[in-house]
C-alpha cells in the first residue's frame, strides 16, 4: 500500500514538473515588443495612444505569424522616465527625434541603437534657419554673442536642440536669458512657445533673432516673413529615428524592422502611418545618415544637459 | 389583366388607409407647422424686445470678458493663443473682424493664418484704459466695439471688433435657423411616416388580399365553377355551403336551386316519356282511325255501288208497273207509284253523291297547271243555267294566280260554291257573286250577297247531310265534298257571315305545293274587290 502511494506521488511529481517546464518554454517562446514614446504634456496620453494605435495593430498583425507579440504602448512623461524604462528593459523600441535619441544615448543606463530613419510628410531631412528683423543688424551667428535668441521650447529639436548644437559648434555658449552667471560673450535665449510667437517676438524686440526649421519659415504669414530675414542655415538633420534597445532579442528586432519597413506597402499600413503624426515610411539608415548623426553627436557633446 | 375581387377590395382598402393616414399626417404637419410658426414669432418678438433693451449692456459685458481672456496672451505676446481666443469668439458671436493691437494700435493679429492686417495702425477713436468699451455703429448699421485689454491698470493693447450683423438679429437668425432645422426634421419625420404608412398600407393590402382571396374570392370562384358545372348538367358539383356568411347563403340557395332543377328535370323526363307514350298512342289511334276511315270509305263505296243495282231494278219495275196498269188505274195508285219512283230517284242521287264523296282522295286525277280564272270559267259554264235563271252577276278579280291542282275536282268545288251562292238569293236585291284572292294568306274567296246565316251554324254546314234549310235543294253532301277536295289539296275552307241577310263568304286555301309554279308570282298588291274599282272585275259569264 505504501509503495502504491509512493508511486502515485512520484508520477504526479513527474507530471507536474513536465507541465511547469512546458509553461516556461511557452513563455520563453512568446517574445513581446514594447514600444515607448514621450508625452510631453499631461493631457497628451490619449492623443498619443490614438496616434500610434493603428501602427501598433499593423505591427502586431505582421509579427504574430513569427510568434511575436506587441505590448500596449508605453507612455513616458519625459525623457528621464523613458531613459529609466529603457534601462530596466521595459521599453524595447522608441521612435523619436534625432536629439531626443542622442540625449537618450548619453544616459548611462541606456544602450540604444538607431536603426531606421523616419520619413515624415515626404521629408526625410530638414534643417534649421536663423532669422532676424530685416532692418536689424545681425547677419551671422557670431553676432549673437551678448544677444537674445527667441526659441520655441526645450523639447523642440529644430527650434532649440539644433540651434543650441549649432551655436555650440561655433563655440558660442547659450544660456537662458537673465542667467546671472552667463558669460558676457554667450548668447541668451527665451522660449516663445510657438513658431509664430518666435517671429512676432523678434519683430517686437523681445529677442534679437529666432531659429526654427525651414518648414515653419515657409508657413509664416507673408507680411511677417517679409519683415524678417534669414542669416544662417544649419546642415540637414534627419526628421526622426527608430531605435532599439541593444539587449533586445535579435530575431525580434529584425522582425520589427522588417515590419516597419513594409508597413507603407499596404493601404491599411499607409493609413496607420499617416495617423502616426504624418509618417510616410521608414528607411534603413545609410552610412551617410550615420555620419551625419555622428557629427551632430559630436556637436551635442559640447552642450551640457537640459536647462530646467 | 383580370383582377380578382379580393385583390380589388384590398387595393381599395390600402388606398383608403393610405389616404387616411396621409391626410392625418398632413393635418398633423399643418398644425405643427402653424404652432411652430406662432411659437417662432412669439420667441422672435420676445427676444427682439429683450435683446434690444440689453444689447449695449451685453456688449460691454462681452468686451470686459474678452479683455480678461486676452490679457495674459497679449501681455505674453502669445499670438497663437490670441488666435485661439479669437477663433473661440467667432464660434459664438457673429464677428466680422477681430483685430488685436498693441498699445500703439498696431495690429498684432486678426486671428487669420494670413494675418494680412499685421503691423497696420488703426485710426479712429479709442477708449482709454479706464473708460470701458466704446460702442459705435457705422453707416451700414454694423456694430463696432473697441476696448482696452488691461489688467490692474497695466495696458497690454486694444481690441477692435466689428460684428457682421446686429447680435440680436444674429440670435434671431439662429432661432430661425434652428426653427427651420426643426421644421426640416419634422418634414423628414413626416416623410418617413408617410413611407411607413405606404409600406403599412401595402402590407395591409397584401394581407387583406390574401384574406379576402381566401374568404371571398375563393368561395366565389368555387361558386363560379359550380355554376358552370351546373350549366353543363353536373348538378352534383360541390358548393361551399359551410360558410356562415352571404356566400354561404348563396351557395345554399344554389344548392336548393340545383335540387329543384333536378326535381324538375326528373319530372320533365317523366312528362316527356308520358307525352311520347301519348303520341305513340295517338299515332296508333290515328292509324287505326285511318284504317277505319278507309274501311268506311270502302264500305260506303260498296254500299253505294251495290245499292244502285237493286235501286235500278226497283225503278225499272216501277216503270213497268206504271205502263201495265193502263189508263183505268186509280189515281191513288199512280200517285203512289210516282212517290216510289221519286224516292228511288232521290235515293239514287244520294247514292251517287255518296259514291262521289268516297271517290275523293281515293281516286286522284293528275294535277294540272291552270290559271284559277280558267277554273272559275269552267265552273260558271257548268252552273250557267242556275245563274241565268236567278240573274246572278258573277264578278271575278283580275290577276288571279295560276295553280297546280286536280282541275276537275277544283272546278267541282267552285261549281258547288257557285250553286250554293245562287240558291240562297234575297228577293229584294240583285244577286251578285264575287270571286277573288287575298295575297297575305293566299286565300281565295267566293262571296255572295244572299241570305247569309247565323254565325253559330257556320261550322255545321260542312258536315255531311247537314242542311240548315230542310226545304233547300240537294242532298246535303255538297259542302262535305267541297271540304274533302280542298283538304285533299292540303288546304282549308271556312265560311264567314255576319248574320242572316248579310251574305256569306267562303274562304279556301290550297297547299303550298299548289302555288309552286314556274313563271311570275302573285303580287302581294292584289287586293279584295272592296278596295278596287268594280270596273276591274270581269263578268263571269263573258
Amino acid at each position: 500500500m505504501k509503495h502504491r502511494a509512493a508511486i502515485t506521488v512520484a508520477l504526479f511529481s513527474i507530471f507536474a514538473g513536465t507541465c511547469a517546464v512546458e509553461t516556461a518554454a511557452s513563455a520563453v517562446r512568446t517574445k513581446v515588443l514594447r514600444f515607448g514614446v514621450i508625452a510631453f504634456h499631461a493631457n497628451e496620453p490619449d492623443r498619443v495612444l490614438r496616434v500610434y494605435a493603428d501602427l501598433l495593430t499593423e505591427m502586431a498583425r505582421r509579427l504574430k505569424p513569427q510568434g511575436f507579440e506587441v505590448a500596449p504602448l508605453v507612455i513616458a512623461r519625459d525623457l528621464p522616465e523613458l531613459s529609466r524604462l529603457l534601462g530596466r528593459g521595459e521599453v524595447d523600441m522608441v521612435a523619436e527625434t534625432v536629439f531626443v535619441t542622442l540625449d537618450l544615448q548619453q544616459e548611462p543606463l541606456v544602450s540604444l541603437t538607431p536603426r531606421l530613419a523616419i520619413v515624415r510628410r515626404e521629408e526625410r531631412e530638414y534643417h534649421t534657419v536663423f532669422f532676424t528683423r530685416k532692418d536689424g543688424a545681425i547677419r551671422s551667428l557670431e553676432q549673437l554673442r551678448g544677444r537674445t535668441l527667441v526659441l520655441q521650447a526645450e523639447r523642440s529639436t529644430s527650434a532649440f536642440a539644433v540651434p543650441r548644437a549649432e551655436l555650440a559648434g561655433h563655440g558660442i555658449p547659450m544660456f537662458p536669458a537673465g542667467q546671472p552667471r552667463a558669460p558676457r560673450d554667450a548668447a541668451s535665449f527665451v522660449f516663445a512657445g510657438a513658431e509664430l510667437n518666435q517671429a512676432v517676438w523678434v519683430l517686437y524686440g523681445r529677442g534679437d533673432a529666432g531659429a526654427f526649421n525651414e518648414g515653419d519659415w515657409d508657413r509664416l504669414p507673408r507680411k511677417i516673413r517679409d519683415s524678417l530675414t534669414i542669416f544662417h542655415e544649419t546642415r540637414p538633420l534627419l526628421r526622426g529615428l527608430v531605435s532599439f534597445r541593444t539587449g533586445l532579442d535579435g530575431s525580434l528586432r529584425q522582425a520589427a524592422e522588417a515590419a516597419l519597413l513594409d508597413v507603407h506597402k499596404e493601404e491599411a499600413g499607409r493609413e496607420a502611418l499617416r495617423k502616426a503624426d504624418g509618417v510616410t515610411r521608414f528607411d534603413r539608415l545609410t552610412d551617410t545618415d550615420r555620419a551625419s548623426l555622428s557629427g551632430w553627436k559630436r556637436a551635442l557633446s559640447g552642450v551640457t544637459g537640459t536647462f530646467k | 389583366m383580370k383582377i380578382g375581387l379580393g385583390r380589388r377590395y384590398a387595393v381599395y382598402l390600402s388606398a383608403f388607409t393610405l389616404v387616411s393616414i396621409t391626410m392625418a399626417l398632413v393635418a398633423a404637419g399643418f398644425v405643427s407647422f402653424r404652432q411652430a410658426s406662432i411659437l417662432q414669432t412669439q420667441i422672435r418678438n420676445a427676444i427682439s424686445t429683450v435683446q434690444s433693451a440689453n444689447e449695449e449692456e451685453r456688449l460691454r459685458g462681452t468686451a470686459q470678458y474678452l479683455a480678461g481672456r486676452l490679457f495674459n496672451a497679449l501681455f505674453g505676446l502669445d499670438v497663437e493663443r490670441i488666435d485661439e481666443e479669437i477663433q473661440q469668439v467667432r464660434r459664438w458671436l457673429p464677428v466680422r473682424d477681430f483685430l488685436v493691437t498693441d498699445a500703439s494700435h498696431r495690429v498684432i493679429t486678426d486671428g487669420t493664418e494670413a494675418k494680412l492686417s499685421f503691423g497696420d495702425t488703426l485710426s479712429g477713436v479709442w477708449p482709454t484704459i479706464d473708460s470701458g468699451a466704446l460702442l459705435m455703429t457705422d453707416a451700414t448699421g454694423r456694430r463696432h466695439v473697441r476696448f482696452a485689454i488691461q489688467s490692474g491698470g497695466t495696458l497690454a493693447g486694444f481690441a477692435a471688433v466689428t460684428f457682421a450683423e446686429d447680435p440680436a438679429q444674429s440670435s434671431l437668425r439662429r432661432i430661425d435657423e434652428q426653427t427651420s432645422n426643426l421644421w426640416a426634421g419634422h418634414r423628414s419625420s413626416l416623410l418617413i411616416l408617410l413611407v411607413m404608412a405606404f409600406v403599412f398600407s401595402a402590407a395591409l393590402g397584401a394581407i387583406t388580399s390574401a384574406r379576402l382571396s381566401r374568404s371571398l374570392s375563393r368561395p366565389l370562384a368555387d361558386m363560379s365553377r359550380a355554376a358552370k358545372a351546373f350549366a353543363q348538367g353536373n348538378l352534383d358539383h360541390p358548393l361551399p355551403t359551410d360558410s356562415k356568411d352571404e356566400i354561404g347563403e348563396l351557395a345554399r340557395a344554389l344548392r336548393t336551386m340545383s335540387q329543384d332543377v333536378r326535381t324538375h328535370e326528373v319530372a320533365l323526363k317523366e312528362e316527356t316519356a308520358r307525352l311520347r307514350r301519348a303520341e305513340a298512342e295517338r299515332s296508333e289511334l290515328l292509324a287505326d282511325l285511318a284504317r277505319k276511315n278507309a274501311e268506311l270509305e270502302r264500305f260506303t263505296y260498296t254500299v253505294s255501288h251495290d245499292l244502285k243495282s237493286p235501286l235500278v231494278t226497283i225503278q225499272g219495275f216501277v216503270g213497268m208497273i206504271g205502263a201495265e196498269l193502263g189508263p183505268s188505274t186509280p189515281e191513288q195508285i199512280r200517285r203512289d207509284l210516282g212517290r216510289i219512283s221519286g224516292a228511288a230517284d232521290k235515293m239514287q242521287r244520294l247514292l251517287a253523291d255518296l259514291l262521289e264523296l268516297s271517290r275523293v282522295g281515293r281516286i286522284v286525277n293528275p294535277e294540272e297547271l291552270a290559271p284559277f280564272a280558267d277554273l272559275i270559267r269552267d265552273a260558271v259554264e257548268l252552273v250557267q243555267g242556275h245563274l241565268t235563271a236567278r240573274s246572278v252577276e258573277v264578278v271575278v278579280q283580275d290577276g288571279l294566280p295560276e295553280v297546280k291542282v286536280d282541275r276537275r275536282r277544283l272546278v267541282e268545288v267552285l261549281q258547288n260554291l257557285l250553286e250554293n251562292a245562287s240558291k240562297f238569293v234575297v228577293a229584294d236585291r240583285a244577286p251578285r257573286i264575287e270571286i277573288g284572292f287575298r295575297a297575305e294568306d293566299r286565300a281565295f274567296y267566293v262571296r255572295d250577297n244572299g241570305q247569309g246565316m247565323d254565325p253559330a251554324y257556320l261550322d255545321r254546314i260542312f258536315n255531311i247531310f247537314e242542311k240548315l234549310d230542310p226545304r233547300a235543294e240537294g242532298s246535303g253532301v255538297g259542302l262535305s265534298l267541297v271540304r274533302r277536295i280542298v283538304e285533299a289539296h292540303g288546304g282549308r275552307i271556312w265560311a264567314e257571315s255576319v248574320g242572316p241577310g248579310e251574305g256569306t263568304t267562303f274562304w279556301l286555301t290550297l297547299g303550298p305545293e299548289c302555288f309552286d309554279v314556274p313563271g311570275p308570282q302573285i303580287s302581294s298588291s292584289s287586293s279584295p274587290p272592296k278596295d278596287v274599282d268594280p270596273s276591274a272585275l270581269t263578268r263571269g259569264d263573258s
